[in-house]
């Protein structure tokens, strides 16, 4: 058995450089959990400082191939495409005071915890640049009963700046075929 | 007394949504007897290609035969029952079981029993145990397919509807594509709310996807001046019954130009727009705000031109197909699709999704709020009382018909109206007053 022809839009980014050294991973997963913080805790303007300007988000969509060598979703289709400025304008600015009272799914905000584990982070041939894999579970609530969560892998990007580490682009895989969280709107 | 009462204070009993009895009667009723979506045809473009989907409540596998036809057959053996495709999608020209190995043609003929002539004898008569099939149809690009021998064929179904979906899905020279396979997600909520939403609910609109007019996604008299005057700031729209519970309503931007305007889709795509179209279609398509509609039982789709999803100045258009499968009375399976132009470029597919996602794609700003509203319908009816009340559907009664359009159906010359919805009850209660 085959897969259909399918577009090629959209993959994981390629990490095989060597892994960093003890002290990098842990500069690293600490950067990791204050940006988690920074989002579960709705600090947008610390998020923001954390994310460098050319930031992309894209989480593809998942999909079941009756292949072993399948990545597990779909090279050509996102559930999920933002940047920074989508993000700030489309998802914060929903919280904003004149729009808060009519942003009606985020209102009050479905609460979200992020646990990241199994950080590994691997040099890259770009200088300053880190090719950082984690595993993320998001667990949420929704008003007081509806619970869920998503569970994914990350593949970020993370460049080194004279300012600290900036997150430059994620890419997250969900394990989940049937999305059941009470919101998907979420940055995984 | 019915649960639908077709009178001047036209009512909808609360258990039609949320009572589990009626909920199992309509599974044999409504979804054991009519044409149901299930696949856009690109998505199985070529002889094997397969995806694995529900009909009704019912696993099956869309596959495109080795001679070019497509065929929906139950996922199951008919040997013991065991499913015969696993993964969502994949191209084979034949399916084998995994518990005593029979095997399948894509057509669904029984090919090759292991053993055969020790376990069956010499007499066994291959003919009598193909897989279970569904009548199948292609319309516009979209395949349907229903368990019911005596429905009638798509077309007589679909009647005045297929003017509407030609205009939106036959416009093209190429056509349209699926951007990939369609998401999957699932809701504490009734199948029937997104459906009567999407038959032709103007009315939300302003309230629900208020934060959305604010952050300048609805188009601005700024943003039309380029292209006409722009006289007023009201979106002028209508909705239609095409009977048998299909509807469409559609909303023009408030725009007036001397041409036809096919705002958000590449300007090279314009013309052929026009010259596929007849000139009642032209009309429809031109200056599109948005339309949607809902083809009973659960199948909805939805052409929207958006702006400012991708920063100041950018519009876009997109096409999406939703699909409502029933699990529970208050709880239900969605699929979603996003079309594009095949002949578009890349770089504008990408600018299509860009806007889709974010605005009506499953994880996008307008479905979380009306998301909200589903779900929050469902959790009011969690109690006995609720389902003791009933809904008077009057909205948009008194609404007068729109004259001298080319337009089939029964037109009325209103955006906000309940016009649609009241059509979709109708073809449910005729469905369910039918004894099985």
């Amino acid at each position: 058995m085959t897969a259909p022809a399918r577009a090629v839009r959209w993959t994981a980014p390629t990490q095989s450089g060597p892994p960093a050294d003890g002290v990098t991973h842990a500069e690293v997963a600490a950067f990791l959990a204050y940006e988690a913080e920074a989002l579960d805790s709705h600090q947008f303007e610390r998020w923001a400082e954390l994310v460098d300007d050319a930031f992309t988000y894209r989480v593809p969509v998942p999909v079941l191939q009756d292949n072993v060598s399948s990545p597990g979703y779909d090279t050509g289709s996102l559930l999920l495409d933002e940047d920074k400025t989508s993000i700030i304008q489309l998802w914060f600015g929903r919280f904003g005071e004149d729009i808060y009272e009519f942003a009606w799914g985020d209102h009050p905000p479905v609460r979200m915890r992020h646990f990241v584990t199994n950080v590994r982070v691997r040099t890259s041939d770009t200088p300053d640049m880190l090719d950082v894999r984690a595993n993320v579970r998001v667990h949420m609530v929704r008003q007081t009963m509806q619970k869920g969560e998503l569970v994914a892998e990350r593949f970020d990007r993370v460049r080194r700046t004279p300012d600290g580490l900036r997150l430059l682009s994620r890419f997250a895989v969900l394990d989940d075929l049937v999305l059941e969280a009470p919101q998907l709107r979420v940055m995984l | 007394m019915a649960l639908v009462e077709d009178t001047n204070r036209f009512t909808v009993s609360r258990r039609v949504y949320f009572d589990p009895t009626v909920h199992k009667a309509e599974l044999e009723r409504v979804f054991r007897r009519s044409w149901m979506f299930v696949a856009h045809e690109s998505e199985i473009p070529s002889p094997g290609d397969y995806v694995t989907r529900v009909l009704g409540t019912d696993p099956v596998i869309v596959v495109r035969d080795e001679q070019g036809a497509v065929q929906v057959l139950l996922n199951t053996c008919r040997h013991r029952g065991t499913p015969l495709c696993r993964a969502s999608m994949g191209n084979s020209s034949h399916f084998r079981c995994s518990y005593h190995g029979w095997t399948y043609a894509n057509t669904g003929d029984l090919r090759g029993v292991t053993f055969q002539v020790d376990v069956y004898g010499k007499d066994f008569d291959k003919a009598r145990f193909g897989l279970y099939r569904a009548r199948t149809e292609t319309t516009h690009g979209l395949v349907f397919a229903t368990w019911n021998p005596d429905a009638a064929p798509i077309a007589d179904e679909l009647g005045p509807m297929t003017y509407y979906l030609q205009a939106i899905f036959g416009k093209l020279d190429e056509g349209y594509e699926v951007m990939g396979p369609p998401v999957q997600s699932r809701m504490p909520c009734s199948w029937k709310s997104e459906t009567e939403n999407l038959s032709g609910d103007g009315y939300h609109t302003p309230v629900a996807h208020q934060s959305a007019f604010t952050m300048g996604l609805f188009a601005r008299p700024e943003d039309l001046t380029a292209f006409g005057d722009v006289p007023s700031k009201r979106f002028p729209g209508r909705v239609v019954d095409c009977g048998n519970g299909h509807t469409i309503r559609i909303q023009h931007l408030p725009v007036v130009a001397k041409k036809p305007l096919y705002l958000g889709y590449p300007e090279e795509l314009w013309p052929e727009i026009t010259r596929n179209l007849a000139p009642g279609q032209v009309d429809m398509q031109s200056r599109l705000s948005v339309t949607h509609g809902t083809i009973f039982p659960n199948f909805s789709f939805l052409e929207n031109f958006k702006t400012g999803t991708d920063g100041p100045g950018s519009m876009c258009r997109y096409i999406r197909l939703t699909l409502k499968v029933p699990i529970a009375a208050d709880r239900t399976q969605l699929l979603w699709w996003h079309l594009v132009p095949k002949a578009a470029s890349e770089a504008w597919k990408a600018e299509s999704q860009r806007a889709y996602v974010r605005t009506n794609g499953a994880a996008g700003m307008f479905e979380v709020d009306d998301g909200e509203n589903f779900i929050g319908v469902a959790e009011a009816h969690r109690g006995r009382v609720a389902l003791d009340g009933a809904y008077e559907l009057v909205g948009g009664l008194h609404q007068p018909r729109a004259e001298g359009l080319e337009w089939p159906g029964d037109v009325v010359d209103a955006d906000r109206s309940e016009h649609t919805i009241r059509a979709w009850m109708r073809r449910w209660q005729d469905l369910m007053d039918v004894a099985t």
